[in-house]
């Protein structure tokens, strides 16, 4: 069996990857990307605690299966958003979209 | 007895009506006041009868709740309050029947007499009261109508400055008047006076208490009755009408501190030193006074002056135990300063001058001014048989009984200046040579004769009083005096009575060389004492004192505060709460950068926090 902890590890590393990814990247559509690499990140942490911790129950394979479900949904706005965005300001970048400033 | 309390209230309605119809009213409301304390004249008539025939007595209707104590407002009768009742009644009429020649073609003539009702209701509740917190309130009450009549002209700046002053003098003392029926109370758990007075007399209250209390009590009666340190306020009153002081500031309201001190004498009577006290002011109050009075040429402050001086013997007589001294010269002084201010009005409104040395042998012209002031004068000075005579004689008698031979003296010293100032002004008005622009003046019309007249027959006899066989007459047994409760009936004392015929006398000799013969001529005297009349025309530098600790104390005080009220409360605390949010705003909105990024690394600290938050 692979221990818990490389599981946890990857997990980690994933998610500061999207985070790094969120805070970072200029294109809003890589900003989608990497918001749903840290969503699957939080996937594979549900999945391997439920596996390793309490195999009998399926406690966060389910949970992780509702993540997944906001995730699409969530990226289908998104996605409308920046579409939106870009028929209006013709950019992606969102350096550029920064009127609700002072 | 019981309808004692129609005489103020009858004072009050006719407030009422002047205030809300004056205009409207027969003779713009005059007559309804005249009617009001005329009544009460007569009412007060009935109550003495009462009085003689049942004794003394009290009526008390409940007033309302406070907490757990239940105020009552009621009426004493008894001879002190009665022979208030009589004064106060009996010269408010006259005063009023005068002051309606005095004040013909005064555009607020409503309004004057409307605040003399509400004075003769105030005054003449002050008298009656049976509780602290009714007399206190009375009290307040004569100095707001004081206030309200001093100031009464107020587009002369004089006479807004001398009302305010009287207000604030007489304040101060009202503080410790106030103060000392707290203290009472405290022991006591009443108000009553009557009450208060039985538990002091009984023995239920520590004397260090008592003294403290009456001294307290006895600084309200310094505020209103013009002792050192709070005479100040006297003479500058003279700024209002002269009925206004003849009533007030001669007869009456000068008169409530030492109707105080003689309402709660039992009080006093328990604490030797508060007693003693009394007498030390009235000393130098009488003292001070009386040598101010030589060297006054304002025809109204010089009798300002001579109140005061005649307070301060009040307060003697009342400081060495004379109680029937002190209230029977209150009497006494009442009628004839009454009537010499009276006597002043009348030389005012005729000639309008006020400088006694612009005037002169008026008697041509004002007889009948002239002879009642004669008698005024010399009732003042104290010559027998007038009435001034026998009061000045009874408190002589209870200051020798009574008090160290030095103060004795002081107090006969103070005498013979009573009898100088009066003559001084007596002669340089009313005798002498008339001078050409003078000439032409005449005498008051009836309406302000007639009052002087009465004023001078009583000035002239009321003093035989004093004398068993007329006051049997009357149906006092005893004569006055024992009417008062003094200890004992009249007994001439022919030595002292001798005394002080000889004081007047020779003050008459004084005077008449000085200012009927004029030789030596008065000016030569001013020259060469000029240091010490320097002193007394600036009235001992008291008025430049207390101002001087008014603008340098209190003033820059209250600058402090001011100073403190802008900056901190308003400025910092006011508007600065208002700009605070705006400055807040306008450096803290450099954080809505509108980056995305900006956003979501705000968001990632703030999860770090809470975890670690909720970690530690």
């Amino acid at each position: 069996m692979i221990p818990l902890e490389h599981f946890l590890t990857l997990s980690g590393i994933l998610f500061s990857l999207g985070l790094f990814g969120v805070l970072a990247r200029r294109n809003a559509v890589l900003i989608l990307m990497s918001i749903e690499l840290m969503l699957n990140a939080v996937n594979i942490n549900l999945v391997a605690f439920s596996a390793y911790l309490v195999s009998t129950e399926f406690v966060g394979q389910v949970f992780a299966l509702f993540v997944i479900v906001v995730a699409a949904a969530e990226v289908g706005l998104a996605l409308s958003i920046i579409i939106a965005i870009y028929r209006s300001r013709a950019t992606s970048n969102v350096d550029e979209v920064d009127l609700m400033k002072w | 007895m019981e309808i004692a309390w129609l005489i103020p209230a009858l004072c009050v309605a006719a407030f009422v009506l002047l205030l809300l119809w004056g205009r409207s009213l027969p003779g713009k409301g005059a007559w309804v006041t005249i009617s009001a304390v005329g009544a009460g004249f007569v009412l007060f008539w009935f109550v003495l009868g009462d009085l003689l025939a049942k004794g003394e007595a009290t009526f008390s209707w409940p007033w309302f709740q406070v907490g757990g104590y239940q105020l009552q407002v009621g009426t004493i009768v008894d001879p002190l309050s009665v022979a208030m009742l009589g004064i106060v009644t009996f010269v408010a009429l006259l005063v009023q029947v005068y002051s309606v020649g005095y004040m013909h073609g005064e555009p607020r003539y409503s309004w004057y007499f409307a605040a003399h009702s509400l004075f003769a209701a105030a005054m003449l509740s002050l008298v009656l009261a049976d509780n602290f917190i009714f007399l206190y309130i009375a009290w307040e009450l004569v100095g707001l109508c004081s206030y309200l009549l001093i100031g009464f002209w107020y587009d002369r700046p004089a006479a807004r400055e001398a009302a305010k002053k009287a207000f604030v003098t007489t304040r101060i003392g009202d503080v410790g008047l106030l103060i000392g029926i707290l203290v009472l109370f405290r022991e006591t758990g009443t108000f009553s006076i009557l009450d208060n007075l039985a538990a002091a007399t009984g023995g239920h209250i520590e004397t260090g208490t008592l003294t403290v209390a009456a001294i307290l009590i006895f600084l309200g009666a310094m505020g209103k009755s013009a002792q050192f340190p709070f005479h100040v306020w006297l003479p500058d009153a003279m700024e209002g009408p002269t009925p206004v002081s003849a009533l007030i500031h001669a007869a009456t309201m000068v008169a409530a501190g030492v109707y105080l001190v003689g309402r709660t004498f039992p009080l006093f009577q328990a604490a030797p030193m508060a007693l003693q006290f009394v007498f030390i002011i009235g000393l130098v109050t009488t003292l001070l006074a009386g040598t101010m009075a030589l060297v006054m040429s304002d025809f109204k402050r010089v009798l300002a002056y001579s109140t005061i001086s005649h307070l301060g013997l009040m307060m003697v007589a009342l400081g060495s135990g004379g109680f029937a001294a002190g209230i029977f010269h209150l009497l006494t002084h009442g009628f004839s300063k009454a009537l010499v201010f009276l006597g002043a009005g009348s030389v005012l409104h005729s000639t309008g001058k006020s400088e006694i040395w612009d005037l002169g042998g008026l008697w041509r012209r004002m007889p009948v001014t002239a002879a009642t002031f004669v008698v005024a004068a010399l009732s003042l000075a104290g010559l027998p048989p007038f009435s001034g005579f026998w009061s000045k004689d009874e408190i002589l008698k209870v200051v020798q009984e009574g008090q160290s031979p030095i103060f004795f003296a002081l107090v006969v010293v103070a005498a013979l200046l009573s009898a100088m100032y009066m003559l001084r002004l007596l002669f340089v008005v009313f005798f002498g040579p008339l001078k050409a622009e003078n000439a032409h003046v005449h005498e008051s019309p009836g309406v302000m004769t007639v009052p002087l007249v009465a004023l001078g027959v009583l000035s002239a006899v009321f003093g035989l009083v004093a004398l068993d066989p007329v006051g049997q007459r009357l149906g006092l047994s005893g004569g006055f005096g024992q009417f008062l409760h003094a200890s004992e009936p009249f007994h001439p004392d022919w030595l002292l009575m001798g005394g002080s015929t000889g004081l007047v006398l020779l003050a008459l000799g004084v005077t008449w060389t000085l200012y009927i013969r004029r030789s030596p001529d008065p000016r030569v005297l001013t020259a060469r004492l000029a240091p010490l009349y320097n002193l007394l025309r600036h009235k001992y530098f008291m008025d430049d004192l207390y101002q001087t600790i008014i603008d340098r104390v209190i003033l820059a005080f209250s600058r402090l505060v001011a100073l403190f009220d802008r900056t901190v409360v308003n400025d910092t605390g006011v508007d600065g709460a208002g700009h605070l949010p705006v400055f807040a705003g306008y450096h803290l909105r450099f954080h809505e950068t509108g980056k995305l990024y900006n956003y979501g690394l705000a968001i990632l600290v703030g999860a770090i926090a809470i975890v670690l938050a909720l970690a530690f």
